[in-house]
């Protein structure tokens, strides 16, 4: 009760602070979808980097992230950036690139390659089969990467209070500081409040996206 | 036109190399279907990918319409080229118009253009336009689906077909049927098509000549008939199997062994004493009984003795006529079925037209393998 009395009080701030963290992971995933798709449609087509370049995201995902915003201080204090947002936005651009080049990898390889054969047989240049085929029997697939990361990006980006990016873990870190459980609390359940609106958010996009003759396939043979 | 010379594919580098065709050499004429035929890892599908480049020659030379493949650009040669897979080719994510308006689209056609050729294509391949043109491939039967394959490979109504397997993956069934419409589809529009099968009936169904592949050679190139009754070695008489003299009465008509002046005709009016007489002289051990022009059934010598009164009152009628395009297969079968050794040949208004025998047709295919060399075996599969 104490703690919805504090975000009552505090309503303002936590509106500012529920934005700021939000435009911290929505930047970043701007970011970071044209390179991870892109990346992802490359490593098709050049089979030799795929295992190198899912395994250059895969070591990215496994440090962790004080140890990350504290290993690009120092090249970043040479652009005068070692703290504040940027650094925050960099680390979650390198978190999301395993799930959406992954997925995208993963899913325009599924695409049937009798379908690819005959678009080819066709005459469609590779360009155009990647526009009208692959990617749109993809989007779905892609989008749920996207998903994946935007969802553990906000978790991510509550850590990244400690270098000062601000959002909604300034309420965990400065309520730990103070032995103020309430404003902890606030913070956790925003956090974790954002992270399930997102999800459904995403969800829902997954579906849009999805291309209606392919829903309709679903449906079917359901 | 397409024309293969020399044309080989070897697959892998040094040691590790795979001979998927070895020095093949034929023609397919303008305006006929050529069927590859043989079991699987032949060259078939191999030899109709190197047509538009899906593989890479490795040596010899391909030419359609005598242009060199090689000297046209890839994607220019693949939309002259009508292509047509299995089923499963259809583009899940677009409607049955937008797959047929693939090519057409690659070639800058404008809209209303290619509006209309969607609904001919649709009509053409016995698909209601209204019914169809927005549906997805996921809402159409497997026949249907492969009839918008079949649209989709005429789209820009290229010369050339080239034919994956196209009705592998139907019922059989639905596959007669479609193979019937594409026939008279083909009859209408004369294209050059070169079709890969695995099954000996589609291909001398489908087929004007059929090129038979084993192990990446072609074995025999020739027409089914001549497939059929002279098979040039034991792989292909295997591969056409041990009835294959069924087969050639398959191919073969009434009109091809039809008797039009059997010695044996009786008029119904004529009596009974009489005709047997009339039999006695010309050995015959049984009469074709006519009246008006139209046989009304037959007589033996044995029905005959003992009666007096006009044939007419005698006679046995036939259970069925045959048609001049009637195959000798469906006669010989009536034959087993009713026991009949001669059937007669009506003509549309029913009409006489003349007679089949069980020896006319054994006559026929014995004269079709006549030329036959005596080494080849036909081994009967238990």
């Amino acid at each position: 009760m104490s703690t919805l009395r504090f975000i009552m009080d505090n309503f303002n701030e936590v509106l500012y602070l529920s934005w700021e963290h939000v435009w911290i992971v929505g930047i970043a995933l701007l970011i970071a979808t044209p390179i991870g798709v892109v990346l992802g449609i490359v490593i098709t087509r050049h089979e030799q980097f795929a295992s190198r370049v899912l395994n250059g995201a895969n070591i990215l995902m496994t440090i962790p992230s004080l140890a990350l915003f504290g290993l690009m201080l120092p090249f970043l204090a040479i652009f005068d950036m070692g703290l504040g947002k940027v650094p925050a936005v960099i680390a979650l651009v390198l978190y999301s690139q395993l799930p959406i080049i992954r997925n995208t990898y993963t899913a325009i390889k599924n695409v049937p390659s009798s379908l690819v054969d005959a678009g080819r047989g066709m005459g469609m240049s590779k360009w155009k089969l990647l526009r009208e085929l692959e990617i749109p029997l993809a989007t779905p697939v892609i989008i749920a990467g996207l998903r994946t990361a935007a969802v553990m990006n906000i978790g991510v980006a509550a850590i990244a209070t400690y270098i000062g990016a601000g959002g909604l873990g300034v309420y965990i870190q400065q309520g730990i500081a103070r032995v103020y459980p309430e404003m902890i609390l606030s913070g956790a359940i925003l956090v974790s409040l954002l992270a399930i609106i997102v999800d459904g958010g995403m969800a829902l996009l997954e579906r849009v996206a999805t291309p209606e003759g392919i829903r309709v396939q679903r449906k079917l043979s359901r | 036109m397409i024309s293969y010379e020399s044309v080989t594919k070897i697959y892998g580098k040094g040691n590790n190399t795979v001979t998927a065709l070895d020095n093949v050499s034929f023609t397919i004429p303008k305006g006929e279907v050529v069927v590859f035929l043989g079991p699987s890892g032949c060259g078939k599908t191999t030899t109709l990918r190197l047509t538009n480049r899906l593989e890479t020659l490795t040596r010899g030379v391909i030419t359609i319409e005598d242009q060199n493949i090689m000297d046209i650009d890839v994607v220019q040669l693949r939309q002259r080229l009508g292509y047509v897979i299995q089923a499963i080719g259809l583009f899940p994510n677009k409607t049955i118009a937008e797959n047929i308006a693939v090519v057409p689209r690659l070639l800058h056609w404008d809209e209303e253009r290619i509006s209309k050729r969607i609904d001919e294509l649709l009509q053409m391949t016995n698909l209601d336009p209204d019914l169809y043109r927005d549906r997805y491939p996921a809402e159409l039967s497997g026949g249907q689906q492969q009839r918008v394959g079949v649209a989709r490979g005429l789209a820009a109504d290229p010369n050339i077909l080239l034919m994956d397997e196209p009705f592998g993956a139907i019922d059989p069934i639905n596959r007669e049927e479609i193979q019937d419409e594409f026939l008279k589809l083909q009859a209408k529009l004369k294209k050059t098509v070169a079709f890969v099968s695995h099954d000996i009936h589609e291909a001398i169904k489908m087929g004007d000549r059929i090129a038979i592949f084993d192990k990446g050679r072609l074995v025999q190139y020739d027409t089914p008939e001549i497939i059929l009754t002279q098979p040039k070695n034991k792989f292909v008489s295997d591969f056409v199997g041990a009835d294959r003299a069924l087969k050639v009465l398959g191919l073969m008509r009434v009109s091809d062994i039809i008797n039009r002046k059997p010695k044996n005709i009786i008029q119904g009016a004529d009596r009974c004493q009489e005709a047997l007489h009339f039999l006695n002289t010309k050995e015959s051990r049984y009469g074709i009984v006519i009246e008006d022009n139209r046989p009304i059934g037959f007589v033996t010598q044995k029905s005959l003795k003992y009666e007096d009164g006009p044939v007419r009152d005698v006679v046995e009628p036939y259970p069925i006529f045959l048609r001049e395009k009637t195959p000798l297969r469906d006669v010989l079968s009536s034959m087993l079925m009713y026991s009949t050794p001669t059937f007669c040949v009506v003509d549309g208004d029913k009409n006489f037209a003349g007679t089949v025998t069980y020896n006319d047709i054994q006559k026929a295919v014995k004269a079709s393998y006549a030329d036959e060399t005596e080494n080849v075996e036909i081994e009967v599969s238990s």
